[in-house]
């Protein structure tokens, strides 16, 4: 509970803790209030936000609910945040655990594996990933993951090489623990913390790519993405600039969000870890 | 009379450093008998570390032999070798860092019984209560977190989890030196209660010459990697006759006035 309040103690985390919320909130109830098919027709087009109040922040090109695209577009901005952020971590984890501990040759290919996908674009790897698999939401989530694995790769194995030299892990040795599970139950937890704290960054830089990848047409086509709605909104920007300013602005949210609530984690975490 | 339990032989383990060697263990042999307690001792920097490190297989020796029960410890390598580890076990110093941070008593004694097939999934607790209560702990200590309790509580943790495999040699790293004197006591007496029991022999490492009288059949003390002399732990204790040997009873208050006396 105590932790819970400290979290809360910090201005940025409250911030972003209610934007989190809120669009948390819009994701699960999208097909609540807006249990049809968000691509479907509703009106007439381009109708300006806040004229006709079943349609509160208008339509667009094609007569669609901009609100109803909005909520159901956190949907799939939510879900491909957290999946790719999350596999990053996980493939993150799991490549530096096991370069910092085998060490030597492993750890030379494993690293220089990392490198190599260091010095490529994270977002042009997307691109060229989805343009040769072809748009899902899942080769998506394999996309952004496929270039965001690197930087927790690279903490967890520092974090790796200074736990390895703990007595408790000579101690693993000695009780005859297979190097295996040394690596994932007695060094990788203990390795976490650090790497955790890059979540929220790579889950807010994670939304962005998802956005840009459907404002170049790359996002699953069957489902609604902030980005989309932006592209979508581009071709009437002079004469409906809403249809691209509201989701920009929705993003612009989200992702500081993200950021501040994960600050706000990191300042818990740092604080307990402190007093410990 | 039988071959010894361990035998060393001409141990070495070099370091380089900045184009310099450093020989950190040179030519170290010794025997230890089972049941018997044999006492390294010396200054800090003498390789007292090294060489447990060296006789559990946490770093490879230089040059050297370690017979271990018989076989040649040192062939040994992969499942081989953790299962061999069943029967050397070793206590660290600090009994905090010698611990996964996140760990519980409970997991700690687990984990051995686990590893070397001892107790079936279903008999562990009362495995881990009769192991805790041989380290005179009160088996409800067991959910606790290895944080959560004293420094002697953990020491004792670290020797029920070493017993726990029926080992038969433990090597003791500085085993009682980070612990206050009241507990060092104690420790010490489970330690020798143990071995009479249960024919443990044990490597006991230690720059104290109070505490190796106390607990050692024979001695070796060491300086700068190479040994300076051993034997008898009283015999040597009470008249060393090298200056490394001379100088560390020196450095013990209370024994410098019994020998002078």
């Amino acid at each position: 509970m105590s932790v819970v309040r400290r979290f809360l103690r910090t201005p940025e985390a409250i911030a972003g803790t209610i934007i989190l919320a809120a669009l948390f909130a819009m994701a699960l109830s999208a097909s609540l209030f807006f249990p049809g098919d968000p691509q479907a027709i509703a009106g007439p087009a381009l109708l300006p936000p806040f004229q006709d109040w079943s349609l509160p922040l208008g339509t667009d090109r094609l007569g669609r609910d901009v609100l109803a695209e909005l909520f159901h577009g956190a949907r799939t901005s939510l879900a491909v945040g957290l999946a790719a952020a999350a596999a990053a971590l996980v493939i993150g984890a799991i490549v530096g655990t096991l370069a910092g501990f085998a060490g030597g040759l492993v750890d030379e290919i494993l690293m220089r594996t990392t490198d190599a996908f260091q010095t490529v674009p994270g977002f042009l790897l997307a691109l060229a990933f989805v343009s040769v698999v072809g748009p899902s939401l899942s080769v998506v989530v394999m996309a952004i993951a496929l270039g965001a694995w690197t930087g927790p790769a690279r903490v967890a194995r520092a974090e790796v090489l200074s736990i390895r030299e703990r007595d408790y892990v000579a101690g693993a040795r000695v009780i005859g623990m297979h190097p295996l599970e040394i690596a994932f139950r007695e060094v990788l937890p203990n390795a976490l913390p650090p790497v955790l704290a890059l979540s929220s960054v790579i889950v807010a830089a994670a939304i962005l790519t998802e956005a840009a990848l459907s404002f170049l047409g790359l996002g699953d086509p069957n489902r609604v993405t902030w980005g989309g709605m932006i592209a979508e909104g581009r071709t009437v920007l002079r004469t409906a600039p809403f249809l691209s300013i509201i989701p920009g602005v929705t993003l612009v949210l989200t992702v500081l969000g993200v950021y501040l609530a994960g600050e706000g984690v990191v300042e818990t975490t740092a604080v307990r870890r402190s007093l410990s | 009379m039988n071959s010894p339990l361990l035998t060393v032989s001409g141990l070495a383990k070099r370091y380089r450093r900045g184009g310099k060697t450093i020989a950190a263990v040179d030519d170290v042999s010794f025997a230890i008998e089972p049941g018997e307690t044999l006492a390294l001792a010396g200054p800090s920097g003498s390789g007292k570390s090294t060489i447990a490190r060296l006789v559990l297989r946490l770093i490879e020796p230089d040059a050297g032999r370690i017979q271990f029960e018989g076989d040649d410890f040192l062939a040994l390598s992969g499942s081989a070798l953790r299962a061999r580890r069943a029967r050397l076990q070793m206590v660290f110093q600090d009994p905090l860092a010698a611990f996964n941070p996140r760990a519980t008593v409970a997991r700690l004694l687990d984990d051995p019984l686990r590893i070397h097939g001892i107790a079936s999934r279903a008999e562990r607790p009362r495995r881990i209560a009769a192991l805790l209560e041989r380290v005179g702990l009160n088996a409800d200590l067991a959910p606790r977190a290895i944080h959560e309790i004293s420094g002697g509580q953990r020491q004792r943790i670290a020797i029920a989890r070493a017993i726990a495999t029926n080992p038969s040699l433990i090597v003791l790293d500085e085993a009682v030196s980070a612990l206050d004197v009241s507990v060092r006591g104690d420790i010490l007496n489970l330690l020798l209660d143990l071995q009479a029991k249960e024919r443990i022999a044990y490597l006991f490492i230690s720059h104290d010459l109070g505490v190796v009288r106390a607990i050692a059949h024979r001695v070796v003390i060491l300086d700068a990697g190479r040994i300076a002399e051993s034997g008898d732990a009283r015999a040597v204790i009470g008249a060393p006759q090298s200056a490394i040997g001379k100088a560390l009873v020196m450095a013990t208050p209370k024994l410098h006035r019994t020998t002078a006396s």
